[in-house]
């Protein structure tokens, strides 16, 4: 990429990578047709409206991608298992984990989506395998801690501890499957790599 | 042989209508490319040429919308470059059928609201 024009130039470094790599030097090029046709300042003019709207946007766009719900659902799905792994220590720990899964889900609903189009879109076998296994794993521990609740008394008995270990097994389980079905590489990241913005 | 770059179709996403209403850039950018292939660069020309200078489109915003329509599977760009005397170090772009399709649902829509507000409006309806 020549830099006829090192402000501009420099300038479109801003965007994302993704974006700069696969539009980087048709920027560049389209500034270079603006400024012959029309004079620097007109190309500026329009330019510089144009980098005030588009490089948060696209910076934005890239911070809700799927990869970095997939990032951020990693964080809290450490967060889950880690307070999974204290209901075995501590006896609220059964509480605070079902809360931290709903965070956990509640945050890739909101960011796109990631499990639902995961599972929509043409991915690879391996990928859908995993995620529907989380699903499977995410049913048998909310049954099981409902039916915890249900039958909790004032004694912690065998039937406790039983639907205890099944459902931290089960959670467990399904972030990981989830962390690992989420971070599986799409079909179409593999073949197209300009997929993201 | 002409040679496309491999776009990510939305999944399963066929109905023009699923797309209305389309974002402006995106409707006009495909109006542009209904002439036939372009680069960029020609789509904006068109783009103002066809808005009377409404619509400027700036460098990154033209691209940005042709990243998209190519991701949904509504544009397609041409690896192969048409003909010798075109410009090589330009890439060049075309509608897909399902670009068409979406371009004439869209087209429609605006033309049964062209009608209504023609309707409404008539000297002596007010």
């Amino acid at each position: 990429m020549s830099a006829p024009h090192p402000i501009y130039h420099t300038l479109v470094r801003l965007y994302p990578k993704a974006f700069r790599d696969a539009y980087g030097a048709d920027l560049v090029q389209h500034f270079d047709g603006l400024v012959a046709d029309r004079g620097v300042r007109a190309a500026w003019g329009r330019t510089a409206l144009d980098l005030a709207v588009t490089l948060p946007r696209y910076r934005l766009e890239t911070i809700m991608n799927e990869r970095h719900s997939a990032n951020t659902i990693s964080i809290v799905i450490g967060v889950v298992v880690a307070a999974g792994i204290a209901t075995l220590l501590v006896d609220v720990g059964i509480y605070l984990s079902p809360l931290l899964l709903i965070v956990a889900l509640v945050l890739a609903v909101l960011q796109r989506s990631a499990i639902a189009r995961a599972l929509r879109a043409a991915d690879s076998d391996g990928r859908r395998r995993r995620l529907r296994t989380a699903a499977v794993l995410g049913v048998v521990f909310v049954a099981s801690f409902v039916a915890y609740l249900l039958l909790i008394g004032d004694t912690w008995t065998t039937r406790e501890t039983v639907l205890a270990i099944i459902g931290n097994a089960a959670m467990i389980g399904a972030v990981g499957f989830l962390a690992a079905g989420l971070l599986t590489p799409r079909t179409s990241e593999r073949h197209h790599p300009n997929g993201t913005m | 042989m002409t040679i496309y770059r491999s776009s990510v179709q939305t999944a399963g996403v066929t109905d023009p209508d699923s797309y209305l209403p389309l974002p402006q850039t995106q409707f006009h950018v495909l109006v542009s490319l209904t002439a036939g292939e372009r680069h960029g660069y020609a789509i904006m020309q068109d783009v103002e040429a066809s808005s009377s200078g409404l619509v400027r489109m700036g460098p990154a915003t033209l691209y940005g919308t042709l990243k998209r329509l190519v991701d949904d599977g509504l544009a397609e760009e041409l690896a192969h470059r048409r003909g010798p005397d075109d410009d090589q170090r330009r890439r060049y772009y075309r509608l897909t059928g399902l670009g068409q399709r979406v371009c004439a649902a869209e087209a429609n829509r605006l033309a049964g609201l062209v009608r209504i507000t023609r309707a409404n409006l008539r000297p002596g309806t007010a």
